[in-house]
């Protein structure tokens, strides 16, 4: 492990930029479908929208705990 | 060069990422250990609630004026779209006036951050994410006893159609996000949010301000500092949708938790 303990003071940082991938992922992925509906349902749209920031700030939220504890473990 | 604060301390040779000596700042708690400028801020943003309230409403004209017609548009909204298109018809006038006043002052903490002269989003100290987090906790946890008893938690954990097999991990799984992810994620998400934007948009202006000034070392280099102001100012209108998002997301997600809590049937 001598070679973690090299960069230990940037673990933190790769861990958060880690953890940003997934939600990263999610969160296009609700926008994206979500612009689907919206173009095939315009009628919708309110309703497509409101779901979507609730699934948005779900998926959103894996990131932003990284964010966190990348200032408690930096 | 006095605004470089806190990181010109810290040696870049030896630790990757200068932490700036101030970030358990953030994770201050308002009310504790005398007046200070967070709790200032606070009082600020509830007489403007306040006055946005008292101001908007308070006559019943025939025609109303621009900023009452604003208020009106955003009281309706909240009522119609948010309170009672998710907890439903009865429940949801109970609730309302709870969620208008979080959205309200929440976006008022938001916008403190971009306001000249502030430059202070009393949202991004965790205290104040929390304790709101918390109240919307206690109500849904309350109300949840309140209107199922007992077989609140059942159904909370529960979720009908469960195999029986899987019933243990479930209830685990479920009894986890409901009382502790939650209010979690819903403090820390308006927190991490607003904290991201300030740190972004202070590191975007300043570096614009310190390159710009610095014209006579570096000579043209300093057209650098330029494009951060610009990027600087873009993310100022992206700040401007966060603080308004942020806001509308925390009031949206409240009202979903209590609604999840009232009609178990959903």
């Amino acid at each position: 492990m001598e070679g973690l303990g090299e960069i230990s003071g940037s673990l933190a940082l790769i861990g958060y930029g880690l953890g940003a991938i997934g939600p990263g992922i999610g969160v296009g992925l609700v926008a994206g479908n979500a612009v689907q509906a919206m173009a095939r349902q315009p009628e919708a749209a309110g309703m497509v929208r409101t779901t979507m920031f609730i699934g948005m700030a779900l998926a959103e939220a894996l990131a932003l705990f990284g964010f966190v504890l990348f200032f408690l473990a930096a | 060069m006095e605004l470089i604060l806190a990181a010109a301390e810290c040696d870049p040779t030896e630790v990757i990422i200068c932490v700036p000596g101030n970030v358990n700042e953030l994770f201050e708690l308002p009310f504790i250990g005398g007046v200070n400028r967070t709790m200032l801020l606070i009082a600020l943003a509830a007489v403007i609630v306040i006055g946005i309230l008292w101001f908007g409403l308070r006559k019943r004209s025939l025609v109303p004026s621009k900023f009452e017609a604003a208020v009106e548009s955003l009281v309706l909204y909240m009522r119609d779209e948010v309170a009672v298109g998710i907890i439903g018809p009865k429940d949801g006038l109970t609730f309302f006036p709870y969620l208008l006043a979080l959205f309200l002052f929440i976006l008022v903490g938001n916008l403190f951050g971009l306001a000249p002269f502030i430059n202070f989003p009393i949202t991004s100290r965790i205290g104040i994410p929390a304790f709101l987090a918390l109240v919307t906790w206690f109500i849904f946890v309350l109300m949840g006893f309140k209107r199922q008893g007992l077989a609140y938690v059942g159904h909370l954990l529960w979720p009908p159609g469960v195999p029986v097999a899987l019933k243990p991990l479930v209830g685990i799984i479920e009894f986890v996000s409901t009382f502790f992810v939650r209010p979690f994620s819903l403090a820390v998400r308006l927190f991490a949010n607003l904290v991201a934007g300030h740190v972004m948009l202070t590191l975007l202006l300043v570096s614009g301000y310190v390159f710009v000034t610095s014209v006579g070392d570096i000579g043209a280099k300093a057209l650098v500092g330029v494009g951060w102001f610009a990027l600087g100012l873009g993310i100022f209108a992206l700040e401007m949708l966060v603080a308004l998002l942020q806001a509308y997301i925390f009031t949206l997600l409240s009202a979903v938790y209590i609604q999840s809590s009232v009609h178990p049937e959903h």
